[in-house]
Parts: structure tokens; C-alpha cells; sequence
């Protein structure tokens, strides 16, 4: 059976997706204030040098987050 | 609400992170700022006196950078708290909003939230120059019209359109016309809430009510009473805090967003930016760390190597001053206060400002330009290891100049555990303060020969003095880890800002914003405590001091000594018969095991107020009795004996173990103070001083061991 979806750390370098929900609400919070939304076009630039984090483009913006916080985030297949 | 209150006027600049707020709120106050950063103060914002074209002065507030009223740290929690508080000090008459032109459709959310509040605003709508040159049109009128205010595009790089943005805000000021647009309608449950707030507590503004509730468990002005009120109504209405504050956020994209398409002309695609470029390399897997250590090696070179001259200049100028003043000022004791007391205590400190000043121009350079955001990224796993954030990274390299604004910095950190131990373990790292007592005391007692071709002893000592730090930082937050607990979720969550050239006038105002604080904030402490030493080393009790010169001239005529030798005998003979003497003696068994002498006692005593004091306390006491001699305290320092066996007393063991001392106590009231404030109790302030103090005694005592 095929998933439905998957989340930021599934996604390649250079891959693209577009965000879909939140599974940490308070993060959702944090998150959607900085510009990153459900619908929101998301680039994977490159993980951090030591690992356990990942470097992202959201709609221009670029951001980073650990890998606990890229998890959380659905994305679209 | 916003009635005008005719004597304290209020200008707040608010926006996100990032958006160029302090750049104008520079340009718009220059000088005539001042900071919370410094002991004493205890404002915690910046603000500035500017005068608007009628003449009538007003204050601008420059606020932390928030994305929203929904804070996750507590410098946003500033923003939210003066914002919904009326009475508050801060509380702004006008808001200036600082929105990034290159990506306005980021930075209005929080605007359409401080609509609803109902406060007088106007947009400066900043890098606007940036947007043109990589083909962002944005239509200011559209922009005003659709949002219902007055919109000035700027650029607070080059400073234009500065004054029209003056113009509008005094316009403000005259006719303070209250938003007509609002942009969030209230769901029925908030609606409901708001009502049963706003009845409570008089208010007006339903928006103002819901973020009371929203907030009521910190808002500092709150009573426990309101906040049990405010309790029970959000448990009764059932406000889902989280979920509603979602909604909220995204109901707002929903409605401006058409706005920004209306208002916004982008080019079709993004070019590959001169930031995406230095990225490959500057967070590249190897090339990223590679650098970083590049960046902070250049960074001691550069205080070491750029500081010499300066140095040279300053000290030479207080050993001519001192000569000179010697030469035309009676023979009196209020002179011996001046020159031996004031002056010695003066350019002890004085001396160090080229680097201090070379530091902080350096790490606001890193700041300014973007770079601290990526290390912060780089770094996150590595800090989270000793419990603590990537953002603790930050904190850590600008206590590399000052622990107090390092400590302040750690306000960007949500999680509470993450940001007391940054707090706790920030003093460790050797901070500019520092800087001084290093280099007299390598200069001294390490031989300045080379070791592999390019570093000397000298600064091989220095290095590890900064390691030393760097590795009781780590080790203490990993032992503050295994003790700590907590449940709160930590977040990383960082915005990389785009890469711009640093501004010289922001560099420039706070290189001598935070050089002036030292100077004023570290100079009174230093010029009340060297006053104090020379009156307690010239003065003894009873008739001491008499006796003393008794003794020594006996003692001179029976060792048959010259003038001068003789002269010093009786100095030697007056401090140990001083106050000061009597004070170091009765700590001299405590420390001796350090392979400190009573003199050095007296010095370790002073520097319990603030370990720069070291240097101009040592100036002090050496230069009592023969101040027609130079100025240089080393080599007087080299000559000095411990008086029961006549060996030298800063041998490499005692120099190398009075090292480790300073790197590792805690000796600043300032730093004692913050963490007091910034922890909000005095137990970690205590814990805190006791630890270091501590550890730097035991690590001393087997440094001077394993050495002597």
C-alpha cells in the first residue's frame, strides 16, 4: 500500500513539495507566523553538516529546522 | 484608548525579525540612544530621543523583532505585553510597522494584528532599493489604500526617503487617526470570550481582550486575581488556545494576501541569489565548520594583531601623563591619590579598549551580515548535546566580549531549560574583561619564543586561556543537562536571512554604544575600587604605619642602603603595615596554596566586583611608594619576592595558576546581577557565582601543583 503522504525529511535535494498540515500544533503556530502554510511550496536546500537538521526554502524563505520539527510537517507525494 | 497624551509621546518601531528595524530606528535617533545591554539599566528595550520637523521631541522604542503577538520566546513576549497594556511605559502613541519590501507578503501578518488593536499605524516599507534592483514593484498607494494607512517607502541603508517618513509620522502625531480597516473577525467562542474580558477589565478593543486571554497565564501586568478571572472565562467559553491562534493565522493570510497580489509585481522566477551561493559553501557539510573556525581564528588574530599600536599609543600617553603630573604638582598626599591611586587605576583599563572595541565591531559584523543565523544552524546538534539551543551558540561567541548582553541574547531561546543553562554557562567564556588580566600575566611569566613556525608560547597560553572556557562551558551544560528536567518541547525553527553588507553606521554606533558602557560602567567601578585601595594601602591602623617607617629606616641604616633602595624598603614595609596588607594577610593561608602572596590577595579580593579591577588594583599596589618609575607594571610584577623564602612569586606555576583563576571564577557583579534578573530569583545568580567560584579554586590548586 502506498502512504498518502510524506514529510520534509523524505524529500531530496533540490526536491520540491507543497506543505499539507502540521502535526505539532504549537509549532504550527511558529511556524505559519513565519510564513510557512499549509499549500506553501517547500524546496530542500541541504541537511546541516553534523546531521539532525535540515536546511529548507519555504515560497523564498528560507528557514532551518531539526529533524523532530521537518517531520512533523506533511507534505504532498 | 489612544487619546494623546501631550508629554510623554511614544513612537514604537515593531516588526519581524530581520525587516531592518534597528538600521532605522539608528538613522532615525543616531546618538541620542541608549541601550538596555548594561548593568543598571534596566530598560529592556531600546530607546531614543528623536525630534520631529515642528520640534517637538518625542521617544522612539525600537521593540524586539516578533512574527506575530503569539510569542514563543520572551523577547517577543515584550512585544505582546506593551502592545496589550495601556498603561505601560512603552506603550506607543504612533507605531512605526518595518516591512521588507523583498517579501511583503511574510511580514504583513502581524501588521493586520496590530490593526486590530486598534493602534495608530503607518507602514515604512524598507529595502525598498533592494527590491527594485532584483525587479520587485511594489505599489505603495495600492498598498495604503487597501491597508487604510499611510505607507512610505524607504531605505534605511541609504537613509532615503528618512524625512518623508518623519513628515507622515508627525502627521500622526497631529490628527492620530485610528485604523478603519480590521482585518480578523472573531469566531464565536473568541467573540464570546473578548466580551466577558472586555466587561471585566473596561476595555474597549475586542482583539486587545482575546490576546489578554490568550496570554493571561505571563502577561507581566496581570494581578493573580485578573489572571484567575481571565482563567475561568477561557475555561468556561472553552478557548482551544492553540488551535484558535492557527485559525487565526491563517484566516489573516487569507485576507491580505490578495493585497500583496494586488499591490506586488515579482519577476517570474528567483535567480540564483549571492546567498544561495556563499550557503554552498558557508553551510556546505565540511567547508561549513571549516569556515566557522577560520572565521573565529581571524577574529583573535584580528584583536591581537590590530590592537598593539592603539595600545602602545594609550599606554605611553598615561606614563607621560603621569611624569608630567609628578613634575608640576606639589608633594603632597592628594597628589600620591591622583597618580599612584586614580591614574595607575585608569590606564589599567583604559589601555584595553582598542580591543574590546575590535571585538564587538567583529561579532556585530557576524551579526550584522547574516552569518550568526547559519552557525546557529550548523551548530544546533552539537549544543543540543550539552543542553542547550543552536541559538546558545550566539550567546556563547558574544561572551566572547561581554557576558551580560550574551546572557541577554539567550531571550531568543523558547525552551526554559535550553536557555537557563546558555545563561549559567555563557560567564565561563572568556569575555574582553578578561582580556587585560591574560595579558599581563602571560606577558610575564611565559617566555615569548616561537613554537611551530607561526605561534609563539605567548599565544599558544592565550588560546588555551579561551579553550579553557569554551570546554567548563560544555561540560558544565552537560552535567546542568543530567540534573535538569523538563517536559516543555524545544524548537530550533531559525529564519536564514539573506546576506547583506554590514551598515557602517549601525557598526559604528555599536562599537561605541557598547564601548561607552564599558568605559562609564567598568570605569566608576574601577575608579571607586582603586580610590579605596590606595586610601586602604596608604592608611594602616593605630600607629602602624608610624612604627613601619621606623622599622624601615632602622633597617636601611643597618643594611646600609641608598636613597632610593631605602625609599622602597619603607614603601614595602607601609603596604604590609596598611589596611590593605592586613586584609591580604588574613586571606594569604586561604590562597597560598594557590601560590598567591597577600599582594595578589588583595587584588583577588578587589576583583569580586569586576575581575578587570586585577590590572589597576596590581598598578596600584606596585606603584605605592616610587611613582617617579615607569608606568609598566610587569616589571615590577617580575621582581616581586615572597618575603618568608625570597622566591619569586609569579613563577610559571603562580602565573599559570592565577590564569585558570580568572578564566574560570565568576567575578562580576554585573553578570551576578543580569542573571538574577533574566532567571528571576537569586538562587542560579548564587549557584552560579559558588560553582565558578569553586571550580576555579580547585582548578587553580592543581594547575599551580603540577607546575610549582
Amino acid at each position: 500500500m502506498q502512504r498518502r503522504y510524506r514529510t520534509i525529511p523524505d524529500l531530496k535535494v533540490h526536491e520540491s513539495a507543497h506543505a499539507l498540515a502540521f502535526e505539532d500544533p504549537a509549532l504550527a503556530g511558529k511556524l505559519t507566523a513565519m510564513g510557512l502554510l499549509p499549500g506553501t511550496l517547500i524546496e530542500m536546500v541541504r541537511a546541516a553538516p553534523f546531521g539532525n537538521a535540515y536546511y529548507i526554502k519555504a515560497d523564498g524563505v528560507r528557514l532551518a529546522l531539526r529533524e523532530e520539527e521537518a517531520s512533523s510537517i506533511l507534505i504532498d507525494v | 484608548m489612544s487619546e494623546v497624551r501631550e508629554k510623554l509621546l511614544n513612537i514604537a518601531l515593531v516588526g519581524n525579525p530581520n525587516c531592518g528595524k534597528s538600521t532605522i530606528f539608528n538613522q532615525l535617533t543616531g546618538l541620542r540612544q541608549k541601550t538596555g545591554n548594561f548593568p543598571g539599566i534596566t530598560v529592556e528595550v531600546k530607546e531614543g530621543r528623536m525630534q520631529l520637523p515642528s520640534g517637538r521631541q518625542v521617544m522612539l522604542t525600537d521593540l524586539p523583532g516578533t512574527y506575530s503577538l503569539y510569542p514563543t520566546s520572551s523577547d517577543e513576549k515584550i512585544v505582546a505585553s506593551v502592545l496589550t497594556n495601556p498603561k505601560d511605559a512603552h506603550y506607543p502613541n504612533v507605531v512605526v510597522y518595518v516591512a521588507d519590501a523583498t517579501h511583503l507578503e511574510k511580514h504583513l501578518l502581524l501588521l493586520t494584528q496590530l490593526l486590530d488593536l486598534g493602534l495608530p499605524v503607518m507602514m515604512a516599507l524598507n529595502m525598498s532599493d533592494t527590491a527594485d534592483e532584483i525587479g520587485i514593484k511594489v505599489n505603495a498607494s495600492v498598498l495604503a489604500d487597501r491597508l487604510g494607512i499611510p505607507v512610505v517607502a524607504i531605505s534605511g541603508r541609504t537613509g532615503a526617503n528618512i524625512q518623508k517618513l518623519i513628515g507622515e509620522i508627525e502627521k500622526l502625531f497631529d490628527t492620530p487617526t485610528l485604523p478603519e480597516k480590521h482585518f480578523y473577525p472573531l469566531q464565536e467562542v473568541e467573540k464570546q470570550v473578548a466580551e466577558a474580558v472586555c466587561l471585566n477589565f473596561n476595555l474597549a478593543n475586542a482583539y486587545q481582550a482575546l490576546l489578554i486571554a490568550h496570554h493571561h497565564e505571563w502577561l507581566p501586568f496581570l494581578s493573580e486575581q485578573n489572571q484567575e478571572t481571565i482563567r475561568a472565562i477561557v475555561q468556561d467559553k472553552g478557548l482551544a488556545s492553540l488551535r484558535f491562534q492557527v485559525d487565526e493565522t491563517l484566516d489573516r493570510y487569507d485576507r491580505f494576501t490578495p493585497i500583496v497580489q494586488e499591490a506586488v509585481q515579482r519577476p517570474p522566477q528567483f535567480p540564483s541569489t549571492p546567498t544561495d551561493r556563499i550557503d554552498a559553501v558557508a553551510t556546505h557539510r565540511w567547508w561549513g565548520p571549516l569556515l566557522f573556525f577560520f572565521v573565529m581564528l581571524l577574529v583573535f588574530q584580528a584583536i591581537y594583531d590590530w590592537s598593539t599600536v592603539p595600545m602602545d599609543l594609550i599606554e605611553q600617553f598615561f606614563a607621560d601623563l603621569n611624569v608630567w603630573l609628578t613634575s608640576i604638582l606639589p608633594s603632597h598626599w592628594s597628589t600620591d591619590l591622583i597618580t599612584d591611586g586614580i591614574l595607575a587605576g585608569l590606564s589599567g583599563i583604559l589601555v584595553f579598549i582598542p580591543q574590546i572595541a575590535i571585538l564587538f565591531l567583529l561579532i556585530t559584523v557576524l551579526e550584522e551580515i547574516g552569518y550568526m543565523a547559519r552557525v546557529v544552524f550548523i551548530f544546533d546538534k552539537t549544543m543540543r548535546r550539552f543542553g542547550m539551543n543552536g541559538r546558545s551558540v550566539v550567546s556563547l561567541i558574544s561572551g566572547g566580549a561581554c557576558a551580560v548582553p550574551a546572557i541577554m541574547s539567550s531571550r531568543t531561546i523558547g525552551n526554559w531549560k535550553e536557555r537557563l543553562i546558555t545563561t549559567m554557562v555563557t560567564p565561563f567564556i572568556s569575555c574582553s574583561a578578561r582580556l587585560p588580566v591574560y595579558a599581563v600575566l602571560v606577558g610575564l611569566a611565559v617566555p615569548d619564543k616561537r613554537v611551530f613556525w607561526i605561534f609563539s608560547w605567548q599565544s599558544l597560553t592565550f588560546g588555551s586561556m579561551y579553550a579553557l572556557g569554551v570546554v567548563a562551558a560544555f561540560a558544565s551544560g552537560y552535567l546542568m543537562k543530567k540534573v535538569l528536567h523538563t517536559r516543555e518541547s524545544s524548537y530550533l525553527a531559525i529564519e536564514l536571512p539573506v546576506y547583506r553588507m554590514p551598515h557602517w553606521r549601525n557598526l559604528w554606533l555599536t562599537v561605541w554604544e557598547k564601548v561607552g558602557a564599558f568605559v562609564i560602567g567598568a570605569g566608576k567601578i574601577i575608579l571607586i575600587i582603586s580610590m579605596v585601595l590606595w586610601a586602604l594601602a596608604r592608611f594602616g591602623p593605630g600607629d602602624a604605619m608610624a612604627q613601619a617607617t621606623l622599622k624601615a629606616q632602622q633597617d636601611a641604616q643597618t643594611q646600609q642602603l641608598n636613597k632610593t633602595e631605602a625609599a622602597d624598603l619603607q614603601a614595602a614595609y607601609h603596604l604590609e603595615a596598611s589596611y590593605a596588607g592586613y586584609l591580604g594577610k588574613v586571606i594569604e593561608p586561604a590562597i597560598r596554596p594557590l601560590g598567591y602572596d597577600w599582594k595578589i590577595g588583595i587584588a583577588l579580593i578587589a576583583s569580586f566586583a569586576a575581575r578587570e579591577v586585577f590590572v589597576g588594583t596590581m598598578s596600584t599596589i606596585y606603584s605605592i611608594g616610587s611613582s617617579e618609575d615607569d608606568f609598566v607594571l610587569r616589571e615590577k610584577m617580575k621582581t616581586a619576592r615572597f618575603e618568608d623564602s625570597g622566591t619569586p612569586v609569579y613563577t610559571l606555576a603562580t602565573a599559570l595558576s592565577l590564569l585558570v583563576f580568572y578564566a574560570l571564577a565568576m567575578q562580576c557583579m554585573s553578570t551576578i546581577a543580569v542573571v538574577k534578573r533574566e532567571t528571576g530569583s537569586w538562587k542560579w545568580a548564587l549557584l552560579q557565582f559558588s560553582y565558578m567560584s569553586l571550580l576555579a579554586y580547585l582548578c587553580a590548586w592543581l594547575v599551580y601543583n603540577v607546575f610549582a
